[in-house]
């Protein structure tokens, strides 16, 4: 009878990951294909054999490849560091920002562009600034002693605040000309992402831990003293999963700036379908954050050609209809 | 208009041809297609061409009016949102807009040169284009001489070297014209609005500052650090100056001028000292700059009439 | 003389606010069922959590095989002993078998998935504890009953040789009150278990403990077998309540004596 069960379990894992890859191998074609010009389908296969015009070779390689993979990986990162915040928190609503991150990688960015230093800092910087605040939270949070999720909670929302004041601040009282592109970084911006290596690298890295901290983190989630009454290091856990996910939010604001709602949604949804079991939920996340910020910035840059919409409306737009469906197939 | 190639002559002439083609050359390299074309542009960087551009993708409005200004309007393949000036720049295809570039369709039209707007183009999407090899020449114009230099750098580029060099001797003559009628007259306090929401002005170190002093004008925020303040409200009437300039939400809307009317205790209100400059002819940076100055210029006369007496 | 499960060295709990209260000192040995008795406050969901490694002490230690609980590692803590709660909180949806699976973790290497023998396991707790059909069931959707089995069942899944119960008759029925504290019952009496039990009912505390500890609001304990420590005064000195003894074949039966509120020494 068990033996079925252990099964059951992995035709499931397998028939998610299979659903979920094919439609990353999907949404990455289909970038790849669209765009605000035009180029016949044919042409665009005929790049990846070696052939295809100049234009096609350009457009498909230079541009619209790179900027593909690098959605896919940042969306890939946030959904990921959204579901270990979520367990980390023990809160479902918590999401990459919570803790302030990526107010401190904005104002990280935002005063490299002030101050006129070439834009290799700005990544560099917005880097700096997202683990400087990491540490903050943390510091602050663990005060004089313990250190409960409602408190990290509490202190980085607190933090988190703080930055919005003084990106604010910074906004207001010196407008560089930088300033157009500082707010679309700020509502999150791929045309900018630079350097795929490090997402990429990131990605793979974090999802390859999942399974030898996904069962921790499984019973962890059921609380700390049920935990560490299991065997779980409760405290040095909680430690690893919030350097980590610090770590991989800090990559992917600053790869792409502060993209909203694919953390907070994309490891709700899964957990509708799929369950909680962080061994499987992880790697999902991870390609279904991906894929869903792949086919938002397709949209973000195609739908009203020449011109383009912050892709966090659009994540919005296409996450919140089916994250509502779910809900609704769930209550029964 | 190439030269004509050097034909063989009789022996006895050969000499005087090699003399004269090597005096004819250098001026006539360009035109003739066979050598280098090699400008600094406003960065300090040297731009190269090996013929004139002819295909030119501009990034700025104003960008595209100075091409068309050197007569190389024909050559602009693309353009960014809001090039509506001459009307010929309104049926250029668009590329996105000045800060949020269509890189796609930038590279589909493919350009032999880029104008780039130095302050207000994306700069990583300029890197990228420069790492595909694409020449990018950027413009930042930060006085009158610097107009005039970017005429005839872009003349050069487009293969308008000539009319690059009139069209800029004739607009600092303008100017120049403009510095010999208002050059010495008695100065005059002035706030010029660059935007009502938030209070947006400029001070003595921007082109419009330059062009206020030119007309003798005394830009009350001059002296502030930054490029473009914003003062409040307060300030402003404290500073109570003599003539209040502004652009407006368009080229003919004067609704700027007509919020400042309710301040009846300042001194350009009573004496009716507000005078409306459509935006385009003192916000870019384009040859039409000399209208919009001359047109500040005698605002900033009428308003010295009006120191006299009572409003006529 | 078999080893001790645990051992307590001069173990003085920390109540925060409370002054330091009496040392415990004796050895958990297998085989026997400890009850521990006391008024709310007293400090017994208190004692539990301090041995099981969850509360440091205020004085003294807790020793497993020899060594200071609170130095080793976790997961050899786990293999060693399991603590039912009290209270049951369960962040995030999950079934009913995987709440019995987690018993498992302990014993499970990183990088390894739960087996068959580990599925089995945990399906035969779950079926020892009247729940083998609710397995596929959501936790959130089981009664206050349900849940405290399924608690049950999950160390029944880790099955250490040591049980650390807090409570455990909370929210069950009569009849699943019995069978549980039989089932507790019949595991240590095999000889190679132990366990410390915390209960509320008196008679059962009587009927199925081999020895108790009387936890005193004011830090005091008296500890020993239960023939010896079982007797009345000390009990209503305990409960500040008034009690009648009744003698039967099977031992004495305490009960509450109505209305008698008198304050006893």
């Amino acid at each position: 009878m068990s033996t079925t069960e252990g099964a059951a379990t992995l035709a499931r894992t397998g028939w998610t990951l299979g659903v979920l890859g094919a439609g990353a191998v999907a949404s990455v074609l289909s970038s790849v294909m669209l765009g605000s010009v035009n180029l016949p389908a044919r042409d665009v296969a005929s790049v990846f054999f070696g052939e295809g015009s100049a234009l096609a070779r350009l457009l498909v390689l230079e541009l619209r490849l790179p900027r593909t993979l690098a959605a896919f990986a940042t969306g890939g990162l946030l959904a990921v560091a959204g579901a270990l915040m979520q367990v980390l928190l023990r809160n479902p609503l918590a999401d990459p920002y919570v803790l302030g991150i990526s107010g401190g990688a904005a104002v990280g960015a935002l005063l490299t562009m002030i101050s006129g230093l070439g834009l290799a800092w700005i990544s560099g910087s917005a880097f700096a600034g997202a683990l400087l605040s990491t540490l903050i939270v943390f510091g602050l949070a663990h005060g004089t002693g313990s250190w409960t999720p409602t408190r990290l909670l509490l202190t980085g929302v607190v933090v988190a605040a703080g930055w919005g004041a003084v990106i604010t601040f910074l906004l207001a009282v010196r407008p560089s000309p930088e300033l157009p592109g500082m707010l679309y970084w700020l509502m999150g911006d791929l045309a900018h992402a630079r350097g795929n290596v490090l997402p990429w690298l990131t990605l793979i890295v974090i999802v390859g831990l999942a399974l030898p901290l996904g069962r921790s983190l499984n019973v962890l989630a059921r609380g700390p003293l049920q935990a560490a009454v299991l065997g779980v290091s409760v405290r040095r856990l909680e430690w690893t999963v919030y350097l980590l996910a610090a770590l991989v939010t800090a990559v992917a604001v600053t790869t792409a700036g502060t993209i909203g709602f694919v953390g907070l949604i994309i490891p709700h949804m899964l957990r509708l379908v799929i369950g909680n079991d962080q061994r499987l939920l992880l790697p999902a996340s991870a390609l279904a954050g991906g894929i869903l910020l792949t086919l938002a910035d397709t949209l973000a840059r195609t739908v009203i050609a020449p011109e383009q919409l912050p892709v966090g409306v659009i994540t919005a737009m296409l996450g919140v209809p089916v994250f509502l469906y779910l809900l609704y197939r769930s209550r029964t | 208009m190439p030269a004509s190639p050097a034909r063989s002559r009789p022996p006895r002439l050969w000499w005087l041809a090699v003399l004269v083609f090597a005096l004819v050359l250098p001026q006539a390299a360009p035109a003739a297609g066979g050598g280098n074309i090699s400008v600094s542009d406003d960065r300090g960087r040297s731009v190269e061409l090996s013929e004139p551009a002819q295909r030119i993708v501009s990034l700025a409005p104003h960008l595209t009016e100075l091409l068309f200004a050197v007569g190389a309007g024909d050559r602009i393949v693309a353009t960014v949102a809001h090039a509506d000036y001459p009307d010929a720049a309104r049926s250029i295809p668009r590329v996105g807009t000045a800060a949020q570039l269509d890189l796609e369709g930038l590279l589909a039209a493919s350009p032999d040169l880029v104008i780039a707007w130095g302050s207000g183009s994306p700069g990583t999407a300029l890197e990228r284009l420069e790492k595909l090899g694409i020449t990018v020449y950027y413009s930042e114009p930060g006085d009158f001489a610097g107009i005039a230099a970017d005429l005839r750098r872009l003349g050069r580029l487009a293969g308008q070297p000539e009319r690059g060099v009139r069209e800029a001797r004739a607009f600092l003559n303008a100017v120049a014209t403009l510095r010999e009628e208002f050059g010495e007259r008695p100065e005059v306090s002035v706030f010029y609005q660059v935007w009502d929401q938030p209070l947006m002005t400029v001070n003595d170190g921007h082109l419009i500052g330059e062009a206020i002093r030119l007309c003798r004008g005394q830009n009350v925020f001059g002296h502030l650090d930054s490029l473009v303040p914003r003062p409040g409200l307060e300030t402003v009437i404290a500073a109570d100056p003599e003539a209040i300039v502004s652009g407006g939400p368009g080229e003919d809307r004067e609704d700027w001028l007509e919020a400042w009317r309710d301040w009846n205790q300042l001194t350009a209100v009573q004496r009716d000292n507000l005078f409306f400059i459509p935006p385009s002819l003192l916000q870019r940076h384009t040859p039409r700059l000399a209208d919009g100055t001359r047109m500040l210029c005698e605002a900033l006369e009428l308003a010295r009439e009006r120191r006299a007496g009572p409003r006529r | 003389m078999s080893a001790s499960l645990l051992s307590l060295d001069g173990l003085v709990i920390d109540i925060p606010g409370r002054p330091a209260g009496m040392a415990l000192d004796f050895p958990l040995l297998p085989g026997e069922c400890w009850g521990l008795l006391g008024p709310n406050g007293a400090g017994k969901t208190t004692l539990l959590h301090t041995l099981a490694g969850l509360r440091r002490p205020r004085a003294g230690q807790v020793r497993l095989d020899g060594d200071d609980l609170h130095r080793m590692p976790r997961r050899r803590i786990a293999q060693r002993l399991g603590l039912v709660f009290q209270d049951h909180h369960d962040g995030f949806p999950s079934t009913v078998l995987e709440t019995a699976l987690i018993g498992r973790h302990p014993f499970l290497r990183a990088w390894n998935m739960e087996n068959a023998q580990d599925h089995d396991l945990a399906r035969q707790a779950l079926s020892r504890m009247d729940l083998g059909d609710l397995a596929g069931r959501q936790v959130q959707t089981l009664s206050g009953g349900e849940r405290q089995r399924l608690a049950l069942a999950t160390l029944l899944t880790q099955d250490p040789p040591l049980w650390l119960l807090d409570e455990p008759t909370n929210h069950l029925d009569l009849h699943h009150q019995v069978a549980v504290l039989d089932l507790v019952r019949e595991e240590v009496a095999s000889g190679s278990r132990g366990a410390v039990m915390a209960l509320h009912d008196l008679n059962l505390a009587a009927t199925y403990c081999t020895h108790l500890v009387l936890m005193y609001p004011d830090g005091g304990m008296c500890w020993g077998p239960t023939s010896e420590i079982f007797h009345v005064q000390a009990l209503e000195r305990l409960f500040r309540q008034k009690l009648a003894v009744i003698d039967s074949p099977e031992g004495p039966w305490v009960r509450p004596v109505p209305g008698d509120r008198r304050t006893l020494a």
